[in-house]
């Protein structure tokens, strides 16, 4: 930001913001019957990422998109308290609302590439995000690489001024609504497994990107698989350094575990209502008055609040300094831990008769979707395992495992690996 | 701890550590579990020479607080005692000084107010019965003529022995027939009265408890006689006020359970650092240190919690009840959670008298079913948002 430059009055600008809002966006109802209900299918999330695009679009011709990023890359240069008094003036439009890329895209991988990719690139690419005209997915895991990302066996080779990428990818939320996606590879095989990994932002209509949705447990195709054949990708694609793409993977990471904060968790408001969902789910079992399901009502209840709680205190220490990896795991592993619990208790106090349903009633399946849906956060984004390593190691100071791959060239690990003894 | 802390609190924390460094060390906690007071010499006039009971007391009377807002201020000194298992009537002494600077009379301001800030005098809370479950009212007023006669017995009364000033929380004035109707305006709620330990009828108990590092006992009413002058508030209209003095006794309790939580954790980091087993810092292995970071979380959720409480009640909002209760309930399961766990990594030296951790275990336990239990604040939780009771 220039600072010679005067920034707006901040009265004139929340004005103009309201007014703006008030002849452009649409007013949210007053009762949340918008709150989705059922099953997410493949045409459910194509018209709401369509309309996503569409709310970002005129948020961003009127000015109103990526407030705080840099005017050379489309944004509007404004510090942080802009931002903030714009949200406070939309608090009751609609705005886009792109699901699991409001964190993925504009959370977590865009921000990576502004700080690793080449000014050239985001010159070109970052007006189109914040025109809602691009999306961007995560091509991370593999079948062979989870809780061990830095295993990746993502191969990409170089060709003159582009680079070759062949392998699979796994676990790519929403892939089949994306434009692009940021992808980890390989780059060099003789070399430990942290050094010789390297980033890509690859269009998804590369040719020899093949792109599969995965049906999840809930039955909904919120995943995919992505075969890489023979991909293409010019070297002006590559984020950050040949390499050095496990320093990238760190900022990453820090970002991605910052991202399970909602912005409800960032003020300490006060608990609200009981739980809701599972009070009428106990109202409609008849159940309210027993002194067992009001144990529960009230566990869950305060599990919540003390999730958002703890979410402040991170957002606290993070504000403090504390940027790192551990101090976010225990916001993650909160949720890992309490969201199953809390989706059993649903099922403990709806009982047998919220298991089953007729498909005529909206909703009726709430309790048995949440059930499958809250074990999706002890393993998405790193399991709750990998959490407890991040804090016993970061944060606690505890010594890490020995470890048998971390000093010893990629490849070679590849080959021990099938015979491994327990000694090297 | 609440992370946002002004420069004066700060120094306020550093003060408190300074002295419970000098006072609060195993050995001397360890000694003092034999002793009748169980608190070191002059304990009271010293702690109160660093604020400690009057920091809820405005300073028209003699209190004050770093910051202006004390119950912030306590909660700090609270988290910094459980640290270290300092004994003594912290929470009843803070419970009693702010019911009298609330509603006291200026008779039992000048009286017994002032002696509480300085140190001078022991008050302590008499509101439950011998079961110690949390429903006020184990002893009954019964109007006489002239005054009240007072019967029944507490439990769980914070050094009940020692005392010489009872707060008792009394079930709704019973009315006999025969007395005239000079009683009108009595409503059914609770009345406070401020006793001397000395009254006749009075007799306290003291009892040998699990927690060794403060001291508990009964007092007995026998058709207590007391003055209409003894009543601390309206009477019949005390519930309000009871409301908010279980919600300091529940932040205050919460904070020094989360200082206790933390130095026993933090003793249990450092032992799984140092003892060796198969050639490795036993931190080491995944086993033991999952545990140690589920135990970590919860001590970072549960210092989330207690301050949103402290926060809540401190600025006296419309949910504060509730959000104390919150705290009450997650940290009293944490606590004991975290006393198992750290056992666990431990092994069998945690088992022995001579080991610092059962010290914490038994504090942390009793410090989980005092102010009602985490089942009890649960079913209260429900209550505060009218979830019908009746089937």
């Amino acid at each position: 930001m220039n600072t010679t430059e005067t920034l707006p009055d901040m009265n004139i600008y929340r004005e103009n913001a309201r007014r703006w809002l008030a002849e452009h966006m649409d007013q949210r109802p007053s009762s949340d019957a918008s709150a989705e209900s059922g099953l997410a299918t493949e045409e459910f999330l194509k018209k709401k990422i369509a309309t996503a695009r569409a709310l970002q679009r005129k948020l961003f011709d009127g000015g109103y998109s990526g407030i705080t990023w840099a005017k050379e890359y489309g944004g509007q240069g404004l510090p942080l308290e802009y931002d903030v008094a714009f949200l406070e003036a939309a608090e009751h439009y609609v705005m886009p609302d792109f699901d699991t890329f409001n964190s993925t895209t504009f959370d977590v991988c865009v921000p990576v590439m502004l700080e690793h990719s080449s000014p050239e690139f985001l010159r070109s690419f970052i007006p189109k995000v914040l025109a809602g005209e691009l999306l961007v997915c995560q091509f991370f895991s593999e079948p062979s690489a989870g809780s061990d990302l830095a295993g990746v066996r993502t191969r990409a080779t170089r060709d003159g001024d582009q680079w070759v990428i062949n392998g699979q990818k796994i676990w790519s939320t929403l892939a089949q609504f994306a434009d692009w996606g940021m992808c980890l590879t390989r780059t060099n095989w003789d070399v430990p497994k942290h050094r010789g990994l390297t980033w890509f932002a690859v269009p998804c209509d590369s040719a020899g990107l093949t792109i599969r949705p995965i049906r999840q447990i809930t039955g909904s195709p919120h995943f995919c698989e992505d075969f890489f054949d023979d991909v293409a990708v010019p070297d002006g694609y590559r984020i950050g350094e040949v390499n050095n793409g496990w320093t990238v993977t760190q900022s990453m990471l820090v970002r991605e575990r910052g991202a399970a904060r909602s912005a409800d968790t960032m003020s300490p408001t006060g608990p609200g209502d009981l739980v809701p969902d599972l009070v009428a789910a106990a109202r409609k079992a008849g159940q309210l008055a027993d002194p067992v399901v009001r144990q529960k009502l009230a566990r869950a209840h305060t599990n919540d609040y003390v999730s958002r709680a703890l979410g402040f205190r991170i957002a606290q220490m993070t504000a403090q300094g504390d940027l790192n990896t551990g101090v976010a795991a225990y916001g993650k592993l909160f949720k890992g831990v309490y969201t199953p619990i809390r989706a059993r208790i649903g099922v403990e106090i709806a009982g047998a008769g919220a298991m089953t349903w007729d498909p005529a009633t909206p909703g009726a399946d709430a309790t048995a979707l949440a059930y499958l849906n809250g074990r999706l956060i002890s393993i998405a984004g790193g399991t709750n395992e990998m959490q407890r390593n991040g804090i016993g190691e970061r944060v606690l100071g505890l010594p890490r495992e020995p470890s048998f791959d971390t000093s010893k060239p990629f490849n070679e690990v590849l080959l021990d690996s099938a015979h491994w003894n327990g000694k090297d | 701890m609440d992370l946002e802390r002004t420069n004066d609190q700060e120094l306020l924390r550093d003060t408190a550590v300074k002295f419970i460094k000098e006072t609060g060390d195993p050995v001397t906690v360890r000694a003092l579990s034999t002793t009748t007071t169980g608190m070191p010499e002059k304990y009271l006039q010293r702690t109160a020479d660093l604020g400690w009971y009057a920091m809820l007391v405005p300073e028209a009377f003699g209190g004050g607080s770093v910051s202006g807002e004390g119950l912030r201020d306590l909660a700090i000194v609270a988290e910094e005692r459980g640290r270290a298992l300092q004994p003594g009537p912290f929470v009843p002494m803070n419970v009693v000084a702010t019911a009298l600077a609330r509603r006291g009379t200026d008779a039992q301001r000048d009286e017994v107010l002032a002696s509480i800030v300085a140190g001078e005098t022991l008050a302590t809370w008499a509101v439950v019965g011998t079961s110690g479950v949390w429903e006020p009212g184990a002893v009954r007023a019964t109007a006489t003529e002239g005054g009240f006669l007072l019967s029944g017995t507490c439990g769980a009364v914070q050094d009940a022995v020692c005392a010489e000033w009872l707060l008792v929380t009394a079930g709704t004035p019973v009315w006999p027939a025969r007395v005239s109707a000079s009683t009108a305006g009595m409503s059914g709620g609770p009345t406070q009265f401020l006793v001397p330990a000395s009254a006749t009828g009075v007799e306290a108990t003291a009892l040998e408890g699990l927690d060794l590092t403060q001291r508990f006992g009964t007092v007995s009413f026998r058709d207590v006689f007391v003055p209409p002058s003894s009543v601390v508030g309206e009477v019949g209209g005390a519930a309000e006020d009871v409301e908010h003095q279980l919600q300091i006794a529940l932040v205050l309790s919460v904070s020094e359970a989360i200082g206790a939580m933390d130095a026993l954790f933090e003793m249990t980091r450092t032992y799984s650092i140092d003892r060796i087993a198969f050639g490795r810092p036993i931190g080491s292995f995944q086993g033991v240190k999952y545990q140690l970071a589920d135990m970590s979380l919860a001590v970072q959720a549960g210092m989330a919690i207690a301050t949103a409480a402290t926060r809540a009640v401190q600025a006296g909002q419309p949910d504060a009840g509730e959000v104390a209760s919150m705290a009450k309930a997650w940290v009293g399961d944490a606590a004991i959670d975290i006393a198992q766990g750290c056992f666990q990594v431990f092994g069998g030296i945690g088992f022995t008298w001579e080991h610092d951790s059962h010290l914490y275990l038994r504090r942390l336990t009793m410090g989980s079913v005092l102010f009602g239990s985490p089942d009890w604040h649960r079913e209260r939780i429900c209550q505060l948002h009218d979830i019908e009771v009746r089937s």
